[in-house]
């Protein structure tokens, strides 16, 4: 048989026990997560601090989220996590007594994301529709809510 | 990252070869004939045992040559995965086919081979999981399992490769493979984890490596 052709044999079954080897850690992230932010326009809704005081729930939880990182007096940001048991999800907007409604309607998809993560689920948002009592309109800016890729809404009172 | 290695030891691969062919001579053109059928099997499957202790799968090759510069090549294969982990159970078997050719770039080493090559593959296969714990932020945690799910997919491959006769009618064989997805084997509700003799069906383009071990029976052999 050739010598070169040994070397190649040696040389790239070397590579490919190489590239079979991995750890066992999950590196990856495990969330799907839609990012909200939520600005105010109304004079009124600045000054009275509604975003400081805003809270969003699902009616489901016993819990409820507040925004994160630092707010400011016209907008501030929120990571919202829809339901993986259903293909709705209906957040409740809270602040200073008053509340609006945003309800989401997608579909899902369950992934087995590698075997050191286990299973994910996968978000693509079709509709949506909301309360008016402080929202004055709101915005789908992405709409595949993936463990890579972030979902992002826009809601303005 | 693995994309990279693959990349490289496919390059690697060409690289190498390039030196060989060059060196090859002309030979007179002989009228067609068969000079051999391989009948062959995927060794490089049996380091799943210990890399990928989750996965199962055989594959066999049986080709027919001519003038040992053309070959038509049909490919059969079982692959078995289960995966049990602390999250989930996941389970899936399927089997595949190929069918395609290769023709050898080899001229002066006339029983080796130096080659490329081109297959049509297919593959049926079912999977379904259990035991699939997941916490949920604020939506709590909960224990679900899947249905049985069955697939078909298919796809076209072409592969760059050596095959060299280690004793007589004994060769060993190594083939880069490039495969690029044509149909089915994913999911809107639920994505298989590997498409038999595809690989990740997430990835429209799949990069793999065979390791063959042939016996020939000869024909015509001078």
């Amino acid at each position: 048989m050739n010598k070169n052709l040994l070397k190649i044999f040696f040389l790239l079954f070397s590579l490919f026990l190489m590239i079979n080897c991995s750890d066992d850690q999950c590196n990856q992230t495990t969330e799907s997560i839609l990012k909200t932010r939520m600005f105010v326009s109304d004079p009124s809704l600045i000054s009275g601090k509604f975003l400081d005081s805003m809270s969003v729930y699902a009616p489901e939880w016993t819990d409820s989220i507040h925004h994160v990182g630092t707010s400011s007096t016209d907008s501030t940001d929120f990571s919202l996590y829809l339901s993986p048991y259903s293909d709705t999800t209906t957040f409740i907007l809270a602040s200073k007594s008053m509340l609006d409604t945003v309800h989401l309607f997608y579909t899902r998809k369950l992934i087995l994301l590698s075997q050191e993560c286990g299973f994910v689920t996968h978000f693509n948002i079709k509709s949506f529709n909301y309360t008016t009592n402080n929202i004055d309109s709101v915005f789908l800016i992405e709409n595949e809510i993936t463990t890579d890729n972030d979902g992002y809404l826009q809601i303005y009172f | 990252m693995v994309i990279y290695k693959y990349i490289f030891s496919f390059l690697f691969c060409i690289l190498l070869g390039f030196p060989l062919y060059s060196q090859d001579i002309e030979l007179e053109k002989d009228p067609w004939k068969i000079t051999g059928v391989k009948i062959g099997m995927d060794v490089g499957r049996f380091s799943s045992y210990i890399l990928k202790p989750e996965k199962t799968s055989y594959a066999g090759s049986l080709d027919i040559g001519f003038n040992n510069k053309y070959f038509a090549v049909f490919e059969y294969g079982y692959s078995e995965i289960h995966l049990e982990k602390t999250l989930y159970d996941y389970f899936s078997d399927g089997t595949f086919w190929k069918v395609g050719f290769d023709y050898n770039m080899l001229k002066k080493y006339p029983t080796d081979y130096l080659g490329i090559g081109f297959r049509f593959g297919q593959a049926s296969f079912d999977h379904f999981a259990e035991n699939i714990s997941k916490d949920y932020s604020h939506w709590g945690s909960n224990i679900t399992s899947t249905p049985l799910i069955k697939h078909s997919a298919s796809w076209v491959e072409v592969t760059i490769g050596v095959k060299a006769e280690l004793i007589k009618n004994v060769y060993f064989g190594w083939s880069a493979l490039i495969k690029v997805h044509v149909t089915g084997g994913t999911d809107n509700s639920f994505q298989p984890y590997d498409i038999p003799g595809f690989g990740n069906p997430s990835n429209a383009i799949n990069l793999g490596a065979n390791y063959f071990i042939y016996y020939q029976i000869p024909f015509n052999r001078k």
